[in-house]
């Protein structure tokens, strides 16, 4: 059997849990374990990754990888394939991990699987299991041979045992590259913190039309003396500005209640979400997925429950 | 300055999902289909560096005869014209067979951008970007917030985790994967729509772009074993009943919660 190949990947000068989730899966599957350690002034940080699950690792520590590049990257990663001839390079699906991780499949004419949340092997093939239409359905993947794959983030626990690993510095040639990183822009801080909200009633693309929103789930958020959030279709729809969106490219929020109506449940409004202590979702598919995540379920038009919920709240409130 | 535009024909957003015969895919027949949310806005961007500028806007798809359609409304939102790569020896392509079919048109029409979305509505696989990229020997980014063109190179802001945005310098020609939400996307106008039916749309099938018994089925290196639906598990305690009596629940389990 082939080795794997863990890409690992530096945030903010460390390497993220994602990476040691890889590491997980890698130890699981019983392969001889390679891991790939990118960035600038970073061997610490792969000194720590090969004892914590991520086998030999190759280091390249070099300025030019002292931000995220896509070429840069591509001829690391593809320089570490041809040091350790992999069955499996594994790669977070993070946004460094679906701009890069295709390029390599590519190179290798190799299989690609993409934000897989499981990876299992059967008669010596590598089974992987991801999403679907949003979520709304699941699909079993067999790669026939070598294969790239990003894995999805938190679908498995981090690897938290000792291993022997060692580091070792890699050769690769990093120049030539034709694109240039210019910086980073964090978010700034905006009128709406989601973030501090108790109660959030979030409105998704089921709520239809934006008047809907002043008229339908913000009554609602207000009876109930909380903030209105609202998943990413009605932010792209420009119904709502960018700071009412919960989710992986939007706030992480953490209330004591939340009500989701008209959301689906995708994974990335659920990363945003799924921290909050009692959910209420109301969809009118009683196989949306939120009704997974949730306490509560109320299959139905939110057209109809929530002005009614909003009514029955004033009226306990007196 | 010449854009070509990838765009995936994908069933309806809200679409009935009923799993076919072989349980590997959908029921494809009977339902309705679109052009993929994500490479809407791709074509918006697109139409937008024309309306700006010179550009010239080529749209292509892969697919069966319903992907005519998806062309037309392009070309009616203002593409000038199409190519629509059909051919059966196709199916069964997995993404990298998909690539590589884009990347032959792409070097057919050597753009100096090719815009896609950064995924796909029903497959989810955000792939064939950085692969044609590859294919193509040029830079690529995804998930693309903005885009602005000046000295023969792009800036991009790419979309980070939790609101943060990385600014990128590409060399062109590049392929650039967008994000949701990158602009407002037209609609086709009536006189657009008129205007569309005179603009070409050249078919091609594998053996055109020299890709013959190299893509489909056969040369796919993942295969779908099956599709179902998520494993439920404890799922959420549904309430049912009159409207009235669903509202007087959920009023009583938010006073449970003492927040009422
Ligand atoms: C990189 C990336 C980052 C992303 N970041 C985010 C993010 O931060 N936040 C986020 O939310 N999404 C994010 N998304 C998008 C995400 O994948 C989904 O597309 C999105 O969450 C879907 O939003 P929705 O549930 O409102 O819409 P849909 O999935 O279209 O769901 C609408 C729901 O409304 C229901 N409905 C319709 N009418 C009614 C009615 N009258 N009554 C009751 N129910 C009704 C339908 O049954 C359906 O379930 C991201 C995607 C990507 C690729």
């Amino acid at each position: 059997m082939g080795s794997i190949l863990i890409v690992a990947e530096v945030q903010n000068g460390s390497i993220r849990e994602a990476s040691y989730e890889l590491a997980s899966f890698a130890q699981k599957l019983g392969r001889e374990v390679h891991s790939l350690v990118i960035g600038s002034g970073v061997a610490g940080e792969a000194e720590a990754f090969a004892k914590k699950g991520g086998g030999t690792v190759h280091l390249v520590d070099a300025e030019a990888a002292a931000n995220y590049n896509v070429d840069v990257y591509a001829a690391a990663i593809k320089a570490a394939v041809a040091a350790t001839s992999p069955d499996a390079v594994l790669i977070s699906n993070t946004p460094t991990g679906w701009d890069v991780a295709p390029r390599i499949a590519a190179a290798q004419d190799c299989g690609f699987v993409s934000d897989a949340f499981d990876v299992a092997e059967e008669g010596g093939s590598l089974v992987f299991k991801r999403r679907v239409f949003n979520g709304k359905l699941d699909a079993q993947i067999t790669a026939s041979g070598p294969v790239v794959a990003t894995m999805q983030p938190g679908g498995t626990a981090p690897f938290e045992g000792t291993t022997d690993g060692s580091v070792s510095a890699l050769e690769a040639d990093l120049s030539g590259a034709k694109s240039a990183f210019v910086e980073v822009k964090v978010a700034e801080a905006k009128g709406v913190d989601l973030s501090k909200a108790e109660i959030i009633v979030s409105g998704g693309r089921g709520v239809g039309e934006p008047e809907k929103f002043p008229e339908v789930i913000q009554p609602l958020a207000d009876a109930l003396g909380g903030a209105m959030g609202a998943s990413r279709p009605v932010v792209d729809a420009g119904w709502l500005p960018h700071e009412y969106q919960v989710g992986s490219s939007g706030q992480i929020v953490t209330p004591k209640l939340y009500i989701a109506a008209g959301i689906s449940g995708a994974i990335q409004h659920l990363v945003g979400m799924k921290g909050s202590n009692f959910v209420i979702a109301i969809n009118k598919d009683p196989d949306a997925p939120i009704f997974e995540v949730a306490d509560v379920g109320v299959v139905a038009d939110l057209f109809e429950v929530v002005p009614a919920l909003t009514e029955a709240v004033s009226a306990a409130k007196g | 300055m010449k854009i070509l535009v990838c765009l995936k024909q994908v069933p309806h957003q809200d679409a009935r999902l009923d799993i076919d015969a072989a349980g590997t895919w959908i029921k494809e027949d009977n339902i309705k289909f679109e052009i993929n949310s994500y490479d809407t806005y791709a074509l918006e961007e697109a139409l937008r560096i024309k309306d700006a500028g010179e550009a010239e806007v080529v749209v292509t798809s892969i697919g069966p005869d319903r992907v005519t359609q998806a062309l037309r409304t392009a070309l009616g939102m203002g593409a000038d014209r199409a190519v629509h790569v059909k051919d059966a020896e196709i199916d069964g392509s997995d993404a990298l067979g998909v690539a590589k079919v884009l990347a032959a048109v792409a070097k057919e029409e050597s753009p100096d951008l090719v815009l896609m979305g950064l995924m796909s509505d029903d497959s989810n696989a955000s792939a064939v970007g950085p692969m044609i990229a590859e294919l193509m020997g040029v830079p690529n980014a995804s998930s693309v917030m903005k885009v602005e063109l000046a000295d023969g190179k792009v800036t991009c802001e790419r979309e980070l985790e939790g609101g943060a945005l990385e600014v990128v310098e590409l060399q062109t020609p590049c392929v650039l994967a967008v994000q949701s939400g990158l602009n407002q996307v037209r609609y086709a106008s009536l006189k657009g729509i008129m205007a569309a039916k005179k603009k070409p749309i050249d078919v091609k099938g594998a053996g055109d772009i020299g890709l013959s018994g190299q893509v489909g089925a056969g040369a796919a290196k993942t295969t779908i074993d099956k599709i179902y639906p998520p494993p439920k598990g404890e799922g959420a305690e549904l309430i049912e009943g009159s409207t009235g009596e669903v509202v007087e629940k959920l009023v009583g389990k938010i006073k449970e919660l003492g927040l009422l």
